[in-house]
């Protein structure tokens, strides 16, 4: 059947034109009542004084907070260290499913696990990793009475930025691995041949060809690793009862109104996490796109 | 074959990062399990897991996240579906304004969505512009505070569900399958009912059980908002008890499992991912 | 001694024996296809010469070195894909210069060497364009340069047309064929296109199951098949069952009908059931010209096919194609006619 466009006057639209957008009014009707107005709310919010006007103050405020920013340089920090880190480790293992070679079900065990695993997170996680790593946890223990090594003598503590970037970790290594195991697939054997075929060993693919083919795709997944991390509050609560001031525990306080008794405040806090938030996001659409030209 | 070609040809290398992979994975939950079982004294047993289950509490917020699940889980599908399916047949150019909120769904942080949750609905519904007040705040009541929750679990679900949806259309190629029950003389109940839905149903099945695996687990905006869900609840117990919480965590990690498992049969492979939270 | 010489060459995989036996010797500057249908062994034994698969027994050996155990970026053979496999993350020119840089050869010389091929090829203007700004002909030219600016051996070719456009397919095997012989270069090309093959090759291997059924110039193949599957794989055919009468004087009976024979399969009896085949463009009509077998036959179809007229005659029960040059001005019978068609004792081949 030769290709035609679907007529837009057939069957029961009498309407055609204008009328084609109702059918998606409940989406974006939902859309802006639940989605766009509090976002926009709270954005617009941001940047209003006591009486309705326009000012910058509350933004100003915010670098002049030392508290705000130190949560705001101490989350980045974390989605940063959690991201890379992360975004190695799930690389490796994506690449001992797909190109490394072992056998298929080794394969969807490990997507299987890494579906449950970033989803794992939040409260259940937390006490997971006490169970693990606390001072009665499991590991602590082995590691205390097999190999004689006390890591909370040592200053390991659980409730720490390491503990939680460990913690972190069993949720962005996963989504890694199930970002990175298609993009793995459409590295075309015929390249790897190819290159072997003109003299390169399989250091020498990897670092002229693979790699810089993977690298959009690997960075914008490590972006968006970066972002999962940063907006993530659950798991940090749970597991440091906001020992740890990250911005979005800062954020929680401020709503509830504990801590800093000025709303304005808020407001801002929120905006300045969206837009470290957008441009994280943007960074990783921005990259996937780019990869989808060398890839598909 | 030689030794040394064996040793190239064997993953040693990629089998190191796996045996990684698999002990990061594992050790946690084995903790768990393990610290689950030890309630009693120098004995092994479900005692934790049966004073869990028996508590009143569990019972009461797991009914509520899992009846708020199933609705949400029924809106998410009530949007995305039509939506998806309007915009492949008759609307290509909404695709990017959908997709474009799709992303911002994923851009605004749950805590965010909370803050602007409240701060939206925590006042008094007027008409715009005017001091017309059509109600009182939604929050103020429970079936009201219930009804935002649900919208806030659905804005969250809501870029999962689409990508599962909209990937399972693209896979059935719903356009064609439409013209060619068209060109059979099928209406619009028929195609929708009887082609499009079943065809769907790995795509609808997977969005659902990820919808379900976000909800239970959702700590941020339940919280905010003050309902009896079973996160939160979960959080609350690990403040005084210490082998109940260990139970619960190990059974929804069971719970998750086997809902992405059931997905990976369904959809052949194709996993995603919720996120954080 | 040949070139190169593949000697008792076999792969197999579990229980699968894909290539059996495989003997060949090629001569410096000669260009072998290896023809046949789908898992006929042709590409596992191309892979084989270039490394990518290890003979389960057998020897490779080019210019008189051993290379069946050379990894593949040991042996100095230049590789197409049939997909082109061109890097996508590197323009035409890097692409062509990748095997000259990795062997660190001064950038003065990759780039002389880079600027030869892109005049080999036709491509100069194109030189900063990556694989995704070309056209399926254009990058399948860059490949082919980016293998020869190696100064490889021998240059293998994986069914390299198969995913072109038809028009494109003729024009560039021609190219191909053209760059060969104008550089001397040695070359295997694999390719399930018999018409391919034909044009182009100094020598044909028609493979079948995994084994070689004949080596020959393109003219021996077509002419003198000598098994069966040959004869049907290469060019049309016509095919029929016949009684083996006089085996001396190759005399036999198709559905009563008298044709006589100059190809004699060995060890044929009186009686024995054999299979007969004739080219259809060997047949012409007798009221042209009468050659040794005269037949009478019924006019059963005609079917213009433009530059080829191909007319479907009955003889005895059996019905044969007959092909002519199309002339405006030929008159051709009617269906229905009957008629009297021949052909020569030559034309008969006799299949066992």
């Amino acid at each position: 059947m030769a290709q035609t466009a679907l007529p837009a006057s057939r069957s029961s639209t009498s309407t055609g034109g204008a009328g084609k957008w109702l059918g998606v009014l409940p989406f974006f009707l939902f859309a802006i009542l639940f989605l766009i107005w509090p976002s926009a709310r709270l954005m617009v919010a941001a940047f209003l004084d006591d009486k309705g006007g326009f000012t910058l103050a509350n933004l100003a405020a915010l670098f002049q907070n030392q508290t705000i920013v130190s949560s705001y340089l101490l989350s980045i920090e974390i989605s940063a260290v959690t991201a890379l880190a992360g975004g190695i480790f799930g690389f490796f293992l994506a690449y001992s499913v797909t190109i490394g070679g072992l056998p298929k079900p080794l394969r969807s065990m490990l997507i299987t696990f890494s579906a449950v695993a970033s989803n794992f997170a939040g409260v259940p996680l937390a006490f997971a990793f006490v169970a693990t790593l606390g001072r009665t946890g499991f590991i602590t223990a082995i590691l205390k009475n097999i190999f004689g090594v006390n890591i909370y003598q040592s200053g390991f503590n659980l409730y720490s930025f390491l503990g939680l970037s460990l913690t972190y970790m069993y949720f962005q290594f996963p989504l890694m691995v199930l970002i990175m195991a298609p993009a793995l697939d459409s590295l075309k054997n015929e390249w790897r041949e190819a290159a072997e075929n003109l003299g390169a060993t399989v250091f020498q693919y990897w670092w002229h060809v693979a790699l810089p083919i993977l690298l959009p795709s690997i960075l914008g997944t490590m972006f968006l690793l970066f972002a999962n991390s940063f907006g993530a509050y659950a798991t940090a609560y749970a597991l440091t009862g906001g020992s740890l001031p990250l911005i979005t525990i800062q954020l929680r306080a401020q709503i509830s109104g504990d801590v800093l008794h000025n709303p304005s405040l808020g407001y801002a806090m929120a905006m300045g996490m969206v837009i470290i938030m957008a441009v994280s996001t943007t960074g990783y659409i921005w990259l996937q796109s780019r990869s989808e030209r060398w890839l598909k | 074959m030689k030794f040394v070609t064996w040793l190239r040809r064997a993953p040693l290398w990629s089998g190191f990062w796996y045996l990684l992979g698999v002990l990061y994975f594992v050790l946690p939950l084995y903790a768990t399990f393990d610290f689950s079982l030890r309630i009693e004294r120098d004995k092994i047993g479900l005692l934790a897991y049966q004073k869990a289950f028996a508590d009143p509490g569990f019972l009461q917020t797991f009914v509520y996240s899992n009846v708020l699940a199933v609705i949400t889980i029924l809106v998410g599908l009530i949007l995305v579906v039509p939506t998806s399916y309007w915009i492949r047949l008759r609307l290509p150019e909404a695709r990017r304004v959908v997709e474009y909120v799709t992303t911002l769904a994923l851009v605004i942080p749950a805590i965010v969505m909370g803050f602007g949750l409240v701060s939206v609905f925590g006042a008094p519904i007027k008409i715009p512009f005017t001091s017309i007040q059509l109600t009182d705040s939604l929050l103020n009541s429970p079936v009201g505070t219930n009804f935002i929750v649900v919208m806030g679990y659905t804005v969250l679900a809501l870029p999962l569900m689409y990508r599962s949806i909209d990937t399972g259309m693209r896979t059935i190629d719903v356009r064609v399958l439409t013209e060619a029950s068209q060109s059979l003389g099928a209406n619009w109940f028929t195609i929708i009912v009887k082609i499009i839905l079943p065809n769907l149903r790995a795509s609808i099945l997977s969005g659902a059980l990820l919808t379900f695996a976000i909800v239970v687990g959702e700590v941020t905006i339940s919280s905010i908002l003050n309902v009896p869900a079973f996160s939160p609840y979960l959080w609350l117990l690990g403040q005084h008890k210490a082998y109940e919480p260990a139970a619960l965590s190990f059974a929804s990690f069971l719970l998750i499992w086997a809902s992405m498992g059931v997905i990976q049969i369904v959809t052949g492979g194709r996993a995603q991912a919720a996120g954080a939270h | 001694m040949a070139y190169l010489s593949l000697s008792n060459i076999s792969k197999q995989f579990g229980d699968a024996v894909v290539v059996q036996d495989f003997n060949l010797d090629i001569e410096k500057g000669e260009f072998v296809s290896f023809l046949g249908p789908s898992g006929c062994g042709k590409t596992t034994t191309l892979r084989m010469v270039a490394g990518f698969e290890v003979p389960s027994s057998g020897q490779i050996i080019l210019e008189g070195a051993d290379i069946t155990d050379k990894s593949p970026n040991q042996r100095n053979v230049g590789m197409i894909f049939q997909a082109y496999a061109l890097f996508p993350n590197m323009t035409v020119s890097q692409n062509i210069g990748f095997g000259l840089r990795i062997r660190k050869e001064p950038e003065s010389a990759v780039k002389e060497r880079i600027a030869e091929m892109l005049s080999l090829i036709h491509l100069e203007k194109h030189a900063d364009k990556y694989p995704y700004q070309l056209s399926g002909g254009q990058q399948q030219r860059v490949a082919l340069a980016r293998a020869l600016a190696n100064h490889p051996q021998v240059l293998l070719l994986d069914e390299p047309l198969s995913a072109l456009d038809a028009k494109i397919r003729v024009s560039l095997r021609s190219e191909i064929r053209a760059i060969q012989k104008k550089l001397g270069i040695t070359a295997i090309f694999v390719t399930h296109d018999q018409e391919e093959a034909l044009s182009i090759s100094d020598r044909i291997v028609v493979m079948y199951e995994g084994k070689a059924e004949q080596v020959g110039t393109p003219f021996e193949i077509y002419n003198f098949p000598k098994t069966a599957f040959v004869a049907n794989f290469v060019g049309t055919l016509n095919t029929a069952e016949a009684e083996m009468v006089d085996p001396a004087k190759g005399i036999i009976k198709m559905d009563g009908v008298r044709f006589e024979s100059a190809n004699q399969v060995e060890g044929q009896r009186k009686g024995d059931k054999v299979s007969i085949a004739i080219r259809p463009e060997r047949f012409s009509f007798a009221s042209e010209q009468k050659k040794a077998n005269v037949v009478d036959c019924t006019i059963e179809n005609i079917t213009f096919l433009g530059s080829v007229v191909r007319i479907q005659v009955k003889i005895g029960n059996t019905k044969f194609n007959m092909d002519t040059f199309n002339n405006p001005f030929l008159e051709l019978p009617k269906i229905g006619d009957k008629s009297q068609v021949t052909c020569s004792r030559e034309a008969v081949l006799i299949l066992g």
